[in-house]
């Protein structure tokens, strides 16, 4: 029979030899500064997506931490990359709470990789903000909202609701009856392009849609689309396509001077990558704002223009840029308010609050207490020029009317 | 190989029941929620990867569309928990008996082919599934995959929403699964897979029913696939289309070319350094494809095997799938 002590110091040998295999899941958790883990695409062609998602969350919380850090805390982010993989995104969440620590999870993915999250949370129960996902079921949804989970982004629903309204308007103005539509081939596009059209023919039940062209994600080649467009004769054109794929379809599209055939509708032209790598921009084209110095036109945005730009090497901000921004600034206020990191505290603290912001026409935005999503930003469209700033006469939506229009939408689709 | 006596299935038995207690253990003597997701997707991919195994190393037929019937595990659970109130072993044993049945469907077609034609049309079927997941948004949810979330109902005390106990059961499926598919490769039925992979004529002309029992193991390795696929779906309370798209395939093919496709538990070995390789390198640096790459490059060109192969063979041994 072995000496107790010899026995204690097998074990203390064999705990010693396991937590040495184990070493990286270990958890840190007890370190001293808050750590926040952000999850976005780092790599592959949308890696523009967690690339000027990171370039505005470093900033807010380098600002944070020079004024001393929140609740007497230093913040740090650990950013991972989910390659754009719904497994792999519910995978990192959980490495980041499990594993790093993290108190907060700040979801720069995109919407499938959201989703994906938004379950993870629903298990761990850590304040959760989205800031990328425009889906609006994520929250809109109440079987997929969760207690501890918020979006800090622009919505879908909002889009199209100020889409239709903006559109109808220049279609009462101009006669446009006959429209088509040219939308990426998958859920976002034709999620888009449909609700586009409710609220267009919500505004306008004349309209007419003669054809509708589906190309896919990243197709180089728009010939067959722009020509199909052409051959229908439409009046009016409304198209979803975003980020590189738009900057590749104006191109094409002015070759066959596409744009000067009919009005134009395209609500993601109002994004500086687009505006500034499309070799001719077409004037004339009735686009919405996604992220621009110009809107809304106050010292604080273009402050927060600039300084965006120094520290990212004069990159131009993106929509996700403004988006991550402000989720930084609901942590910060939920957690000051709270006084705890504790997801139910934090969560508490969050929903309902408002706080100031340059991103926004009333120079503040509101977390939405009964669905825990984002309102009152800046959100408006208005006519593309081809030199800076591109949009001009960018007309501010009404929150009101979109707030009253959401709601019928919601109930249409059974959300309330 | 001669087929497996009582002592030899008894001694397997028995590692396996161990390896279950000693991973239920782990969790008491270190409790780390992140190792317990380690070996949550680690049977996952094991049981995939191993499945795979069976008609790459042991049949001699290259799928690269394996990943159909990982994915419909996913999805045929995650949808048959979320639409209909089945209790847990209900979903589980009508998701396997779908994918089955759906394998016998593809594997009737695919068997007739031979070499290149044979993984290039698994392959076009995989891509088939997944154009009917994105297309078939209503049931599916598309390319947002299945949203709101996998209700995990409670069976005899077991609650798959415990991670511990979603843990245990992982693992207790893994464990199962390979003692399974090893008694498969050791009967009388897996002889005949290696002398298909090794002389398909030869076997016809000895009086192997060449084209059933291509068939059978086909079915068998869809079936333990869809097993790796609910694990999945549990994990992370969902499907989603990347889980049955194709590049799924590659990830098993890679598991089992680190692991060693000459060896029985190759594939576990190589899923476990895939995952590790995948959560190490995405910590320190986002250009995880070419780290990815040049390790992968590093087993073909260096050590020639998979790792597994390479110290069965350093050791003097010969794999058991007999393939180097």
């Amino acid at each position: 029979m072995p000496e107790p002590s010899a026995r204690m110091g097998r074990r203390t040998v064999l705990a010693a030899s396991a937590a040495t295999l184990a070493a990286p899941w270990v958890a840190r958790a007890q370190s001293n500064p808050i750590k926040i883990g952000i999850q976005s695409i780092f790599s592959g062609p949308i890696a523009l997506l967690g690339v000027s998602s990171r370039g505005a969350i470093q900033p807010e919380v380098d600002r944070i931490n020079a004024a001393g850090g929140l609740l007497g805390r230093q913040i740090q982010p650990i950013y991972r990359d989910s390659k754009g993989k719904p497994q792999e995104a519910a995978r990192v969440a959980r490495e980041l709470v499990n594993t790093d620590g993290c108190e907060i999870l700040l979801d720069a993915e995109a919407s499938s990789g959201a989703f994906a999250v938004q379950e993870v949370v629903r298990d761990l129960g850590v304040l959760c903000v989205h800031s990328n996902s425009e889906t609006s079921s994520l929250t809109a949804d109440p079987k997929l909202r969760v207690a501890t989970a918020f979006r800090c982004a622009r919505q879908g629903v909002h889009d199209a609701i100020v889409g239709g309204a903006h559109s109808a308007k220049v279609a009462d103005a101009k006669k446009l009856v006959k429209w088509a539509t040219c939308s990426p081939d998958y859920a976002f596009g034709r999620d888009t392009t449909a609700q586009f059209l409710d609220f267009l023919k919500h505004f306008r039940p004349d309209t007419q849609v003669t054809t509708q062209a589906w190309p896919k994600l990243g197709q180089p080649d728009f010939t067959e689309v722009i020509t199909k467009i052409i051959q229908a004769k439409p009046q009016a054109l409304y198209s979803a396509l975003y980020a590189g794929d738009l900057s590749a379809f104006i191109n094409q599209g002015n070759v066959y001077a596409l744009f000067g055939a009919m009005e134009t509708f395209i609500p993601a032209m109002g994004d500086l990558p687009v505006l500034t790598t499309v070799k001719s921009l077409p004037p004339g084209i009735q686009s919405a704002n996604r992220y621009l110095p110009t809107f809304p036109d106050t010292k604080e945005n273009r402050a927060w223009y600039e300084a965006y730009r120094k520290a990212n090497n004069n990159d131009y901000p993106t929509n996700w840029s403004w988006e991550n921004a402000t989720a930084v600034r609901f942590i910060e206020a939920a957690v000051k308010k709270a006084g705890s990191t504790d997801g139910k505290k934090a969560s508490a603290a969050l929903a309902g609050l408002t706080i100031d912001s340059p991103f926004s026409n009333s120079g503040k935005v509101t977390m939405r207490a009964e669905d825990h999503t984002l309102i009152d930003y800046a959100i408006g469209w208005g006519t593309t020029i081809p030199k800076p700033p591109f949009v001009t006469g960018i007309e501010p939506a009404d929150w009101g009317q979109i707030t009253e229009l959401e709601t019928e939408w919601k109930k249409k689709s059974g959300y309330l | 190989m001669s087929v497996p006596t009582r002592s030899h299935t008894l001694r397997d038995i028995m590692i396996g029941c161990l390896v279950i207690a000693a991973l239920a253990a782990i969790p008491f003597l270190l409790p780390s929620k992140a190792f317990q997701d380690f070996v949550i997707r680690c049977s996952s991919m094991a049981l995939f990867a191993t499945s795979l195994n069976l008609l790459v190393g042991y049949t001699g037929l290259s799928s690269f569309g394996h990943g159909l019937f990982y994915g419909l595990g996913t999805y045929s659970f995650a949808l048959l928990m979320q639409k209909t109130g089945l209790p847990l072993p209900a979903a589980f044993v009508l998701t396997l008996l779908l994918t089955a049945a759906t394998a016998v469907v593809v594997g009737a077609i695919c068997i007739r082919l031979r070499l290149i034609y044979f993984a290039f049309v698994t392959l076009a079927m995989q891509m088939l599934a997944h154009s009917i997941v994105i297309s078939w948004v209503g049931l599916t949810g598309g390319d947002q995959g299945l949203q709101g979330g996998i209700p995990r109902r409670v069976v005899a005390g077991i609650d798959l929403g415990n991670q511990y106990h979603l843990y245990i059961f992982s693992a207790v499926l893994l464990v199962i699964g390979l003692l399974l598919m090893r008694h498969i490769v050791s009967t009388s039925f897996g002889t005949s897979l290696r002398m298909i992979r090794d002389n398909e004529v030869r076997a016809a002309f000895l009086g192997i029913v060449v084209w059933r029992v291509k068939l059978t193991v086909f079915v068998l390795a869809a079936v333990f696939a869809a097993v790796g696929g609910i694990v999945m779906s549990l994990f992370v309370s969902g499907a989603y289309p990347e889980l049955i798209n194709w590049p799924i395939s590659g990830d098993a093919i890679f598991a089992i070319v680190l692991g060693g496709v000459g060896s029985f538990l190759g594939p576990t070995v190589g899923a476990s350094i895939l995952l590790l390789l995948n959560d190490v390198v995405t910590r320190q640096t986002e250009y995880y494809g070419l780290a990815l790459g040049i390790i992968i490059l590093l087993f073909a060109l260096g050590l020639r095997r998979g790792l597994l192969d390479f110290i069965t063979q350093r050791l003097g041994g010969r794999p058991a799938g007999g393939i180097s």
